[in-house]
């Protein structure tokens, strides 16, 4: 068996560094315009020849439509944990997914040397412009993306003074409300502006999409599926083929559109863009990018109070432990491990050394050692996880927090972040950015949604801890603004920052004394964290200002703004108590998703943030409503909803109610949900009700201290636009952005995509 | 424990045209392929496919969902 694991270890070693060093290679020509690179898609002959049968099937989807669900295989053999993958084959998988090959270099600049020498300036102008030719221009396009930057705030802000460089800016620019996507959901609003497209087009409808036929929940814009073959040798499973990560999001983003043009590009965290999809410039995969086990945040507490309950909580898992001797042995949590039977966790152990005395620990981490006081943050930590001992690792990194050393021991850790020096999974393109980021501006965090809510809402961090936590992340970001931005001459530049979403979704309720969990001690404690996180984002706009110049074009930005979020709808038990959802006998009482429904007698579901779905047959699995049928029943549910009043207040919880049909144009359009429930300021659908489940109630008061939400009617929650220029557009829109930065270039709109520029040029 | 099925006749030339045109590499592995594609879509806990509670637990940390 060893001889065997080690030749498997041997040859995947060989084609992993022969891979990337190939890689590397066509990336660094692509670049510099080598007239041997091969352009975008184009395959040489060697490659053309499919090398499994899994390769000749993938071809054929990408011949036959699948055009941009970027696909990678990976090397399961030897890489893969759950998520985990080698960059060979996602290499491979790169150069086998589908974009428009742009013309050869060379045919462009036999073309230019027939051109008259009179006409020889307009030529090179011409040629700058056009698809595969070297752009030569100067121009340059600064794009802030800034998720869940609030008009009505950030108006309160200016007026208390806090934001200075915004107020410049809209006096002497351009300040408008920017409608957003339709759920004003942040994977959606973002893949508007990336393709230009409403979720028709780039198939992205909500977080979460359900397979019709199974009703299973998958994150809505990235898919892993491992290997489908394994070789059992004792307790060791050896995955043999390939698995496929896939982007789900549907059509070109704007930086591939602007490398065909040879327009330099750097991206920094877009959501909705993991894997990162293949590009020349320089991008770094945001939100959807999971953590080392393979989920979107996973904490863990360690702790000796027998008050807080072992076992799984939201988005963490909290570990019983002794301390014995003021010593504490305990294991770090790492992924699945497939290649041993059952794939259980891979864990490597840690010991934590108390002071009886004081209020301070030493922990030993693997060759580490590092001292916290009790309320301190380590820095990050490297952890290497054996998957198969002396052959195959995965390495990650996560923080300490000593939250309590005495009397009780309370240790928080992190999510285990992929490491950016050296990644597990893809990261960024080049495959060498996101490790050179790191030894730039040191290591940061790579999960998609790094502040650790779930570590708030679980009662594990309090406000003040999550407070410095998510400080952290802002710093981590404004270090490597303040290392790329000085970098940036021209082309386009976006950098994306999290914090004031994730902040007003947790801190909305200091600012609110209308919230039910407002709270006037903390408020005047913590009330100013929001305001404060809107200060520091008018910092970073105060470092570009000054560097703007008559080449330079400005575009601030947010996928959508905010509102309370004070009461739940249950949109699920309100379709029970109207009807349109039946129970087999037992009622309710699982906690399973849809446990206990009886298809037969249904109707319609709600799953996800704002979506309703009819029980289509053809389409679900156990579908009871007929095409013709459809319309009526929509119109139906649609009145009704409309008419529901909130009991406790006699409020209006639902303003808007869209037919996906009417809302949405592409080749998507039925693939995501039948009608769009747009809930009003201070509604939101309920958390139990997102993933099927049924409360008894059909209101309920939100108590978590996730309080603010924009997950609502589209158009009560507009994200904003300001721009050192004027804008023309009356109502601009996100579907309007990447028109906007192709027309900065003089590229004409791709077909398909919607919307128009801001500017009139 | 394995169990053989044998095909024959017109099923097995359409299985054999299949296999071919799809890329599978031998009929075997495309009847292997399509029983374990029917099972993940008949019974989804039993197909291997990760129990609704798993996939929970990993969107949990997106932090919309309780």
């Amino acid at each position: 068996m060893i001889i065997l694991l080690l030749w498997f270890y041997v040859i995947g070693f060989a084609f992993t560094v022969g891979g990337q060093i190939n890689a590397e290679i066509e990336h660094a020509a692509a670049l510099h315009g080598h007239p041997e690179a091969k352009a975008a898609g184009e395959k040489v002959a060697s490659e053309t020849k499919s090398i499994s049968p899994v390769d000749r099937w993938r071809d054929r989807a990408l011949d036959s439509g699948w055009h941009n669900s970027q696909q990678f295989d990976y090397q399961l053999a030897f890489c893969r944990v759950l998520n985990v993958f080698s960059w060979d084959s996602f290499r491979r998988q790169r150069d086998r997914s589908h974009f428009s090959p742009p013309q050869d270099v060379r045919g462009l600049k036999r073309t230019a040397c027939k051109i008259s020498s009179c006409l020889l300036v307009c030529a090179v102008a011409l040629v700058s412009c056009q698809r595969g030719g070297r752009w030569q221009g100067d121009q340059k396009l600064i794009i802030l993306g800034i998720d869940g930057l609030d008009p009505q705030l950030l108006n309160r802000y200016i007026e208390q003074g806090r934001m200075p460089n915004f107020a410049g800016l809209a006096r002497t620019g351009s300040f408008r409300a920017l409608t957003t996507s339709i759920p004003p959901q942040s994977p959606v609003a973002w893949s508007n502006l990336i393709t230009g497209m409403n979720a028709g087009g780039h198939g992205i409808f909500d977080f979460i999409h359900r397979d019709p036929k199974t009703l299973q929940p998958y994150f809505s814009t990235s898919r892993v599926e491992p290997a489908k073959h394994a070789l059992h040798l004792g307790n060791w499973v050896i995955p043999i083929g390939s698995g496929t990560a896939e982007q789900l999001r549907q059509g070109k983003a704007f930086w591939e559109v602007l490398d065909e043009y040879g327009i330099p590009n750097t991206v920094f965290r877009i959501p909705a863009n993991f894997p990162p999809v293949r590009a020349r410039g320089k991008i770094l995969s945001g939100m959807g990018t999971p953590d080392l086990r393979g989920s979107y945040g996973t904490f863990t507490f360690y702790t000796d109070d027998p008050m807080s309950p072992p076992g799984t909580v939201e988005g963490g898992q909290i570990i019983p432990t002794q301390v014995e001797n003021f010593r504490v042995n305990a294991r770090l949590i790492g992924p699945d491990n497939t290649f041993r039977k059952g794939s259980p966790a891979a864990t490597e152990p840690f010991t934590v050394s108390v002071d009886p005395l004081e209020a301070v620990a030493k922990i030993e981490v693997q060759d580490q050692k590092f001292v916290l006081r009790e309320g301190e943050w380590s820095d990050w930590i490297g952890v290497q996880f054996q998957l198969i001992p002396f052959i195959a690792d995965v390495r990650g990194i996560c923080r300490f927090y000593l939250k309590q050393a005495h009397p009780r021991f309370e240790l928080y850790v992190s999510p285990i972040n992929i490491d950016p020096a050296d990644p597990a999974l893809p990261l960024s393109t080049p495959k060498s950015y996101s490790r050179d980021l790191s030894e730039e501006a040191g290591e940061f965090y790579t999960q998609g949604i790094s502040e650790d809510t779930k570590a708030l809402s679980a009662g594990v961090l309090d406000d003040k801890q999550f407070l410095e936590q998510s400080r952290t992340v802002l710093a981590e970001h404004r270090r490597i603004f303040d290392a790329e931005f000085p970098k940036f001459q021209r082309g386009v530049f976006f950098f994306y920052f999290s914090s004031l979403d994730l902040n007003a979704h947790m801190f909305w309720r200091l600012i609110d004394p209308k919230h039910p969990e407002y709270n006037a001690e903390l408020a005047a404690q913590y009330g100013s964290a929001l305001p404060d996180f809107y200060h520091q984002i008018d910092e970073v706009l105060g470092e570009v200002l000054p560097k703007l110049d008559e080449h330079t074009t400005l575009l601030v930005l947010s996928d959508h703004g905010f509102a309370p979020y004070y009461r739940s709808f249950n949109l699920n038990t309100w379709l029970m108590n109207n009807g349109y959802i039946h129970l087999k006998p037992g009622g309710s009482d699982s906690n399973e998703a849809f446990a206990n429904v009886d298809w037969s007698q249904t109707q319609a579901y709600g799953f996800g943030l704002n979506g309703l779905y009819l029980n289509l047959r053809g389409r679900e699995r156990d579908g009871l409503v007929g095409p013709a049928q459809a319309d009526a029943l929509l119109q139906e549910i649609k009145d009704k909803l409309l008419a529901v009043r909130d009991p406790q207040n006699g409020g209006i919880p639902i303003t808007r109610v869209d037919r996906a049909k009417d809302v949405y144009q592409g080749p998507y359009t039925d693939k995501g949900p039948d009608l769009l429930v747009g809930y009003n300021r201070g509604y939101r659908a309920g958390w139990q009700t997102i993933l099927g489940n049924f409360p008894a109630d059909e209101f309920e008061n939100n108590s978590n201290p996730w309080s603010g939400d924009h997950c609502m009617d589209y158009t009560l929650v507009p994200g904003v636009l300001l721009s050192n220029r004027k804008i023309d557009a009356s109502a601009p829109a996100l579907t309007d952005i990447a028109p906007t930065i192709f027309a900065q270039f003089g590229i004409s709109k791709p077909d398909g995509m919607m919307g128009s520029s801001v500017f009139s040029h | 424990m394995s169990y053989k099925v044998k095909l024959e006749g017109e099923l097995l030339d359409n299985a054999k045209k299949c296999a071919e045109k799809s890329g599978y590499a031998s009929v075997d592995e495309f009847v292997l392929h399509a029983v374990e594609k029917e099972i993940k879509r008949v019974l989804p806990e039993e197909g291997g496919g990760e129990s609704k509670e798993t996939v929970k637990k990993r969107l949990q940390g997106l932090g919309y969902i309780e």
